[in-house]
């Protein structure tokens, strides 16, 4: 529902001193991916999939030091910022448990693992727990319906998923034995 | 588990697109594994493109066209076709910038086709993307995948590191510089673009706004973007499966493609449904799984021999041939034939990507039309009113069915909510409503007994007798 209307009249931009947008990312920005567009405009998933990788969201300072560099307004880039739902524009737990909730995975029951992520983080969907450990969401569909239901817990999908086994997902990740998958943005 | 693929590909002597990707009724899928470069050119990888290289890229094109390679991303559109609505290029004259752009923004519920060909074989649409882009004088090459396909495209860009090293792209590329048959060499650069979580961007133009950076609003069209794509420039789109396809069209020929499958069964004229299709089952099967088919086998076939039929002995009740957007099979449908004919024969919006999700007889149907109803209802991009609001009014209504506190008459606003909003009645710029519309419509229509049995009767009977018998 990227059309909400947002209270953007009267946002305050929380400021560091620090950048977000570092200068090996800008170096990345200008030496592999601005040559590959016609404009600066396109290479703004590409900036925000950085920030978001490194920082796990995307602050609004970011935004506007991605909207300095790449020469946009800052109106265009939260206009692209907002409409995507992978883009988190307020922080989230360090790792995301994203289940699926379309048709396939509805059929082949997903409910009961929404339950079990509930349960065992004591959270409702779309909120975070308290230690900032986990974020729990619905999605709609992951594209792979042949092994519903299937949940994303950071960047790994799990497949065939029943309580069992997405609360063993889970406590891997608490003892801190998932890891993060291969590759950045 | 042993299958004999003739009886179900009798046109094939073995698997085309999923050669080197293990699945029934060939192989046993437990054997899949990444194809690198070297697996690739030793199973005959690059040999399409080499050949399409001693061809001129105006003969590349024919061939396709004649082969009636329709796209294997829902709509079903000639591909051969589509390159011809490029600007002419005026033999030995530079084009100028032209852009392919490769739809991997698989994001249709109950579709994961196009996963697999990524996920195991990423030289295979390597491969078509370079004779692609050779026929349509491209230059340009950009894979837009979505943002949760994270695996997928890392394997791509590992297989394009091969691929720039091989000499298939990059300045010294198209098989380091061969001299073409179209005259000189031709260079063409490839990048991985991701996507960020927005089913809209697998509509074409809606993908070249986010492909440059934009919210992903479907543009009107005209100007169609074979002439006025991305950045303005002249643009291809194809999906996946669909360049997967044309490095083995374009080494064994049109005749050999047009071999598989068959000719429209609707008579004379109408347009073929030639080669094979990945087709993803899930749902209520015994064995989910994505196979690769002639076009025209029957669903009923799919799911009762490859798929060992249905979970726990149950009956079938309903599927959707291809995605959510496409509507509803009923249960007397069961033997649907899969090919592009199905949309006029069965009543459905198309074969869409001919992914069907399976249902037993335990499946609530309202459930099925909220469920597809909540789908829309999210992914609407806002652009147009009557999707924006009629996919939340949908939703509204059949959540208020499914809990039981629907009326006769929310039925009936329903459908014309339904009826009102997309394309087809010309009332959004894109397809997304008419999806949203033919999903819940026919689901409805289909199946009007169960959602009559749900609601409460919108009016007061009276008891009155008319006629002879009033007194």
């Amino acid at each position: 529902m990227a059309w909400i209307t947002k209270n953007s009249a009267g946002t305050v931009v929380e400021k560091r001193s620090e950048p977000y947008l570092t200068a090996a990312m800008k170096a990345d920005l200008t030496n592999r991916l601005l040559p590959r567009f016609e404009t600066t405009h396109a290479a703004l998933l590409p900036a925000l999939h950085m920030i978001q990788h490194e920082y796990g969201w995307i602050p609004a300072q970011a935004m506007l030091e991605i909207a300095e560099f790449l020469k946009l307004d800052p109106s265009q880039v939260i206009d692209t910022a907002s409409f995507y739902e992978e883009y988190w524009l307020k922080p989230k737990g360090e790792n995301l448990i994203s289940v699926c909730r379309s048709i396939a995975c509805e059929a082949c029951d997903y409910k009961a693992i929404t339950q079990v992520c509930k349960d065992k983080l004591g959270i409702e969907v779309g909120e975070t727990t308290d230690d900032g450990k986990f974020t729990l969401v619905e999605v709609e569909c992951l594209g792979s319906c042949d092994s519903a239901p299937v949940a994303l817990v950071g960047e790994k999908l799990h497949e065939w998923l029943t309580p069992e086994t997405i609360a063993k997902a889970i406590d891997d990740v608490k003892a801190g034995k998932a890891g993060h998958h291969h590759h950045g943005h | 588990m042993q299958f004999n693929a003739k009886d179900f590909n009798p046109h094939l002597d073995g698997p085309i697109l999923t050669k080197r990707i293990p699945c029934w009724p060939y192989a046993d899928p437990k054997g899949r594994h990444v194809v690198h470069l070297d697996e690739y050119l030793k199973t005959g990888g690059y040999n399409g493109l080499r050949k399409a290289l001693t061809m001129t890229p105006e003969a590349v094109v024919e061939e396709v066209k004649k082969s009636n390679l329709r796209g294997r991303g829902g709509a079903g559109f000639p591909t051969g076709l589509k390159w011809t609505f490029l600007p002419k290029v005026d033999e030995g004259k530079d084009p100028g910038m032209r852009y392919l752009a490769i739809n991997a923004d698989e994001s249709e519920p109950g579709t994961f086709k196009d996963r697999l060909l990524m996920d195991f074989d990423p030289h295979l649409l390597l491969e078509g993307i370079a004779a692609a882009c050779y026929a349509c004088r491209l230059k340009r090459a950009y894979i837009f995948i979505r943002g949760e396909y994270h695996h997928q495209a890392y394997v791509l860009e590992e297989a394009l590191k091969e691929a720039y090293a091989h000499g298939v792209f990059g300045s010294k590329g198209l098989l380091n510089g061969t001299q073409t048959a179209g005259g000189g060499t031709w260079a063409v650069e490839c990048y991985v673009h991701r996507g960020a979580g927005a089913y809209i961007c697998g509509e074409e133009t809606a993908l070249l706004e986010a492909l440059e950076g934009k919210r992903g609003w479907p543009r009107i069209k005209p100007p169609f973007p074979a002439v006025k794509g991305l950045f303005g420039k002249p643009t291809i789109i194809n999906n996946v499966e669909t360049l997967c396809h044309v490095p083995s069209i374009v080494e064994f020929g049109a005749d050999w493609f047009s071999k598989q499958g068959r000719a429209s069964t609707l008579g004379a004229g109408a347009p073929p449904s030639f080669g094979t299709k990945l087709m993803g089952v899930s749902g209520h099967v015994a064995r989910p799984g994505t196979f690769e088919l002639e076009l025209g086998i029957s669903l009923r076939k799919i799911v009762e021999d490859l798929c060992g039929g249905m979970r726990n002995g149950k009956k079938f009740k309903a599927a959707i041939p291809g995605g959510v957007s496409m509507g509803i099979l009923s249960t007397d449908q069961f033997d649907a034939e899969m090919d592009f004919d199905i949309g006029r024969k069965c009543n459905v919006l198309g074969l869409g990507t001919a992914c069907p999700t399976v249902f037993d007889e335990d499946t609530d149907m309202v459930m099925v039309a909220r469920n597809i109803a909540r789908f829309f209802k999210h992914e609407s991009c806002g652009q147009c009113t009557p999707c924006r609001e009629g996919s939340g009014w949908l939703y509204q209504l059949m959540t208020k069915v499914e809990e039981g506190n629907g009326k006769t008459k929310d039925l009936d606003l329903a459908l014309e909510i339904a009826t009102s909003m997309g394309s087809m009645p010309g009332t959004t710029i894109c397809g997304l409503a008419d999806g949203n519309n033919w999903a819940v419509r026919t689901i409805m229509n289909k199946f009007w007994g169960e959602f009559e049995a749900r609601v409460k009767p919108s009016y007061v009977p009276v008891k009155m007798t008319i006629g002879a018998g009033a007194r």
